[in-house]
């Protein structure tokens, strides 16, 4: 017997993996980390879970090891709460009950045969770290992505070493066997998949900190968050995507982009050599002559260069005097212009244009809480956008010398851990009906108001725990006890809070280069998109706009939101498909500035001048 | 009523405040009354007017003469299709343009002008088609705009205006005026001041222009009273709140204004009876203020405020004098408010009425002073209802 419940909650896994990082300070799951495999962590037992309602595996005996590994200590469901607002733990149950009652009936688990292959992979990496169990491939055959068919591999191995990593390369190229690797044992846009080998970095995660050249030495399974934890120690800083996200993973594939890109850059910006495997088990590094030049761009899909086994990832310094700032527009093109403008003047380090609906679902532990205070954003405060900045005192005093209204970290930290209050109605009713020329934030967010809003917000982690289920509550005080939990320069350097845009439905993103400083261009980009979308009725958002290269270009991601799951959602991103692709593929090839990262991926290495002024 | 003087009724804005009032009104009376009504995103334009009439407490068998029209001003056509779009092809004798954004601000003039301009155009394109004898417009006393002293009773030149809200209507009444003179049809121009809810039941659909300051203090008073008992009282204390042995929270707040004028103030009972009057006595149409003699100051309302809410600190300083201190957390909330609604106020405006009040005269009806009493009354009501949030919870449930 299955429970529909856990089934439901099973297939709504975003493969995001955040599972696998331990950023709440919760530990992680211990079967998991010592297994490596994604299916020993709570995201593959969705997967199973789900997989095995839909008959699509059998049990075997690794299946019944690893719902029996499984100690149901919870912290996977304030993990997932934290960013999905989902508690997985009801599927841990239901796993491990379900294999109890099928082997209370007398059957017996399968036992998966070797092979050949098998047995020439395991000789390069050992017995315990390739496998050809269902039950272990079934967790690398789907992804989020709704157009992305499942995709059994044949086989799944975790290399310990890049001479591993080369030898597994030489073995698959004597098998004939096609391979994909994986940073972080998962996929989120249908890329990664293969009918052969698909190799999981996650047990390479060496981080070596090169002070005196401000490089981080970094192996292919260390996370963005990991290695920000890393350089912080340091008291540096990386430019890092999201925090599940593996760092040589992102460099190929896409490059690295943050709104940290603002004085960071991307692409090639990001990393000074980088160490390849090609296709015949070889190495090479960019920066040797004869290597590869992975530094130029094409306007086509291209391959990868190769395997990533180390990057030197560049570290920035980091000043004391760092805080953040939120400066709240009524219209984008206001907030388009003046994030450019702080591009163009130097002002600042992370800069980015953030919709409401980006802004109240970071802040916001709940979805439900998420919307009461996007509309009361929005709406009742009329801050349509905002500008996020970090910066030091002379971006703040610079930013305040432009801006009279801006939300500083005790502002922000008031607006965060008050925020059921901020979505109380009867406040936001009387702020929606102040009738004033200007928008109310311009009067509400004033510094000599903070003791009305103190009154009205009453900020605290108990007020903030206020937006989650009862029995969560004590450990969302403990979290917001944690004074990085609400400050900006912290969130924003470890972005813990970006996934949950998917907290609704699973996110597809469109990234989009473009020229900052013809804003009309971004507007109709993002109007075309939109109506796309609402034609093909999927919810759809203006997601983020950051500027680069000194305000010149900027980088826009654009959202739709699908159920993963649900059929007729997906039939509607075919049909929208049919239209967005040209549209994007158009614009990329006849406007200058223009450029849709579907086309720099597996060139994450180019230098950014090569797309971004061609 | 008899048969032969039954006649047909458009009327626009029919959910809204003085819209539903006067339906109300004109189907008690035997009429036929068409309500023009937008159906809301989870809710027909049928069921928005069912909640309405529960709220009225009308009984069905005084119904038989309504049909509602689901329909939109801001399309050309309102918006209306099949059934709704031939019951109005077949002609009206009325319309009744109630329709209208209330909302000052600038940042709301494209929404403003879209109701308040583009949506008379839109109901004047179809009367055209569809002559009627009469059309009334719900405008404004405050058309008049910055005009200083005696505003007549009259279609105006315009000197500028407080606001967006003003503006329009004055481009209204300027459009109607023309258009209806063009399609030979008679114009009612009804220029009410301030409304506010029944004088004797306090009963209101609307609860903001007086309603909103009120029901902002009382926000307050709640949140610092709850402060005291339950907290600690250090938000309170921060903002010099606090709680005296009687039971009255002192709230710190002084509002700029002079007792040399004041409000103008009228109950809703009286605009429609007003309205009705003016309707059937006054045949060849014309502009008509529909104001209370007798404006109501800022300290008179302040004093009922405190005396009804239980508070104390509120005081009424001269403008000259209140800029000599500086302004506290509260005082910049409500002075932005007060920097809107100053014009209405500190009204110096007076309204010519001479046209009404002969005709209010002629049926015994006088508009009551805003006393204590009535105060009293509408707020009662206003606590019951939430502020209308209990209202429209209990509509939404029905």
């Amino acid at each position: 017997m299955f429970s529909e419940e856990a089934r439901k909650t099973a297939g709504q896994c975003r493969h995001y993996a955040m599972c696998k990082i331990d950023y709440l300070g919760t530990g992680l799951c211990s079967s998991g980390m010592e297994n490596h495999y994604v299916s020993h962590f709570p995201q593959g037992r969705m997967d199973i879970y789900h997989a095995l309602t839909r008959s699509q595996v059998p049990i075997t005996q690794v299946l019944v090891e690893i719902a029996d590994s499984c100690d149901l200590c919870g912290i996977c469901d304030r993990q997932c709460h934290f960013v999905t607002g989902m508690r997985p733990l009801k599927v841990m149950k239901a796993l491990k009950e379900h294999v109890r009652e099928w082997q209370a009936l007398g059957n017996q688990p399968l036992q998966v045969e070797t092979d050949p292959g098998l047995e020439g992979l395991r000789e390069v990496v050992g017995q315990k770290w390739a496998t050809n169990d269902p039950a272990i491939l079934v967790t690398y055959a789907n992804d989020p992505f709704p157009l992305a068919e499942m995709r059994m591999p044949r086989y799944v191995a975790l290399p310990g070493t890049r001479e591993e990593v080369a030898a597994l390369v030489r073995c698959a190229k004597a098998l004939n066997l096609p391979y994909v690797v994986r940073g972080n044992g998962g996929s989120v846009f249908g890329f990664v998949f293969s009918d052969g080998l698909v190799m999981d970095m996650h047990r390479m995660k060496g981080i070596k900190i090169d002070a005196e050249n401000w490089l981080a030495l970094v192996e292919p399974g260390v996370t963005s968050f990991e290695l920000q934890q890393e350089a912080v120690k340091h008291g540096l800083r990386a430019n890092t995507a999201e925090p599940a996200a593996t760092v040589c993973g992102n460099i190929v594939c896409t490059g690295l982009f943050s709104t940290w890109s603002n004085v960071y850059g991307v692409n090639a910006d990001t990393f000074v050599d980088m160490e390849f495997v090609d296709s015949r088990g070889d190495f090479f590094r960019l920066n040797e002559p004869a290597a590869p030049n992975a530094f130029c761009f094409e306007h086509k899909l291209t391959p990868a260069p190769g395997i990533c086994t180390l990057a030197n990832v560049r570290l920035h310094p980091v000043t004391e005097d760092e805080e953040g700032l939120i400066v709240p527009f009524a219209d984008f093109k206001e907030a388009a212009d003046f994030a450019r403008e702080l591009g163009k003047r130097r002002i600042g380090l992370a800069v980015g244009v953030l919709g409401g609906h980006y802004l109240s679902t970071f802040m916001s532990p709940s979805a439900d809480l998420a919307d009461k205070v996007r509309s009361g954003l929005t709406e009742a405060f009329g801050m349509r956008y905002a500008v996020f900045i970090i910066g030091d005192r002379f971006a703040r005093d610079a930013v305040m010398s432009i801006r009279e209204t801006v939300i500083d970290e005790e502002l922000f930290k008031m607006l965060m851990l008050g925020l059921p209050s901020l979505g109380d109605s009867e406040w936001l009713e009387l702020v929606s009906d102040m009738d004033t020329d200007q928008p109310p934030y311009e009067i509400l967010l004033r510094r000599e108001m903070r003791p009305v809003l103190d009154a009205v917000l009453q900020p605290s982690p108990e007020t903030a725990s206020r937006a989650v289920d009862e029995d969560l509550r004590d450990f969302y005080i403990k979290l917001y006890s944690r004074p990085e939990m609400s400050e900006m320069v912290w969130l924003n350097m470890f972005r813990i809070i970006s996934a949950r845009m998917s907290r609704r439905k699973h996110m597809f993103a469109f990234l989009i280069y473009v020229p900052l400083d013809r804003v009309g261009i971004i507007e109709q980009i993002c109007s075309e998109l939109g109506r796309i979308a609402d034609k093909h009725k999927i919810d759809n958002d203006f997601g983020f706009l950051t500027p680069l290269d000194l305000g010149k270009r900027g980088i826009l991601e654009y959202d739709y939101y699908i159920d993963h799951q649900d059929p007729l959602e997906k039939e509607k991103i075919s049909a929208a498909l049919v239209e967005f692709e040209p549209y994007l593929d158009n614009l990329s090839a006849t406007t200058k500035g223009v450029k849709w990262l579907k086309y720099i991926f597996s060139q994450g290495c180019a230098r950014k001048e090569a797309f971004l002024y061609t | 009523m008899n048969p032969i003087h039954q006649q047909t009724f458009l009327i626009t804005g029919a959910s809204g405040f003085l819209g539903s009032h006067i339906a109300l009104r004109l189907l008690a009376g035997g009429h036929r009354v068409f309500m023009l009504v937008r159906s809301g995103k989870k809710e027909s334009a049928f069921s928005r007017v069912r909640r309405l009439l529960d709220w009225f407490g009308v009984r069905e068998d005084q119904l038989s003469g309504l049909e509602v029209l689901t329909g939109d001003l801001e399309q050309q056509g309102l918006g209306l299709e099949g059934r709704d779009a031939q019951l109005l092809a077949g002609g009206v004798d009325e319309v009744i343009h109630c329709a209208s954004d209330t909302s000052f601000s600038v940042r709301k003039r494209e929404r403003v002008e879209r109701t308040n301009v583009r949506g008379l155009e839109h109901l004047l394109d179809v009367v055209q088609k569809n002559p009627c004898r009469a059309f009334h417009l719900m405008s404004t006393a405050y058309v008049a705009g910055r005009r200083c002293g005696l505003c007549p009773e009259d279609f105006v030149q315009a000197e500028g205006f407080h606001n967006v809200y003003e503006e329009t209507k004055f481009r209204a009444e300027q459009i109607a005026a023309r258009r209806c003179a063009q399609a030979g049809i008679i114009l009612f121009v009804h220029r009410p001041s301030i409304v506010y809810g029944d004088a004797v039941t306090g009963k209101s659909l609307n609860f903001k222009a007086l309603y909103y300051p009120i029901r902002m203090l009382h926000f307050f008073q709640r949140l610092y009273t709850k402060d005291i008992l339950e907290n600690d009282g250090s938000r309170a204390r921060v903002m010099n709140v606090h709680l005296d042995p009687d039971g009255i929270l002192h709230l710190p707040l002084r509002i700029a204004s002079s007792d040399s004028c004041g409000l103008n103030l009228i109950p809703v009972d009286h605009f429609i009876r007003a309205f009705m009057a003016i309707r059937q006595e006054s045949p060849e149409g014309g502009v008509f203020h529909i104001v209370n003699p007798r404006s109501t100051t800022i300290r008179q309302l302040a004093e009922y405020t405190q005396r009804f809410f239980q508070l104390g600190g509120i005081c009424i300083t001269h403008p000259e004098e209140f800029e000599k201190h500086p302004r506290n957390a509260l005082e910049l909330l409500f002075e932005d408010h007060i920097r809107f609604y100053g014009p209405y106020m500190q009204d110096a405006r007076t309204f010519e009425h001479s046209k009404t009040s002969a005709i209010l005269a002629s049926q015994n009806i006088i508009c009551p002073d805003f006393s204590y009493e009535i105060f009293e009354t509408c707020m009662s009501y206003a606590l019951a209802v939430d502020w209308g949030r209990f209202l429209h919870r209990e509509q939404g449930r029905s």
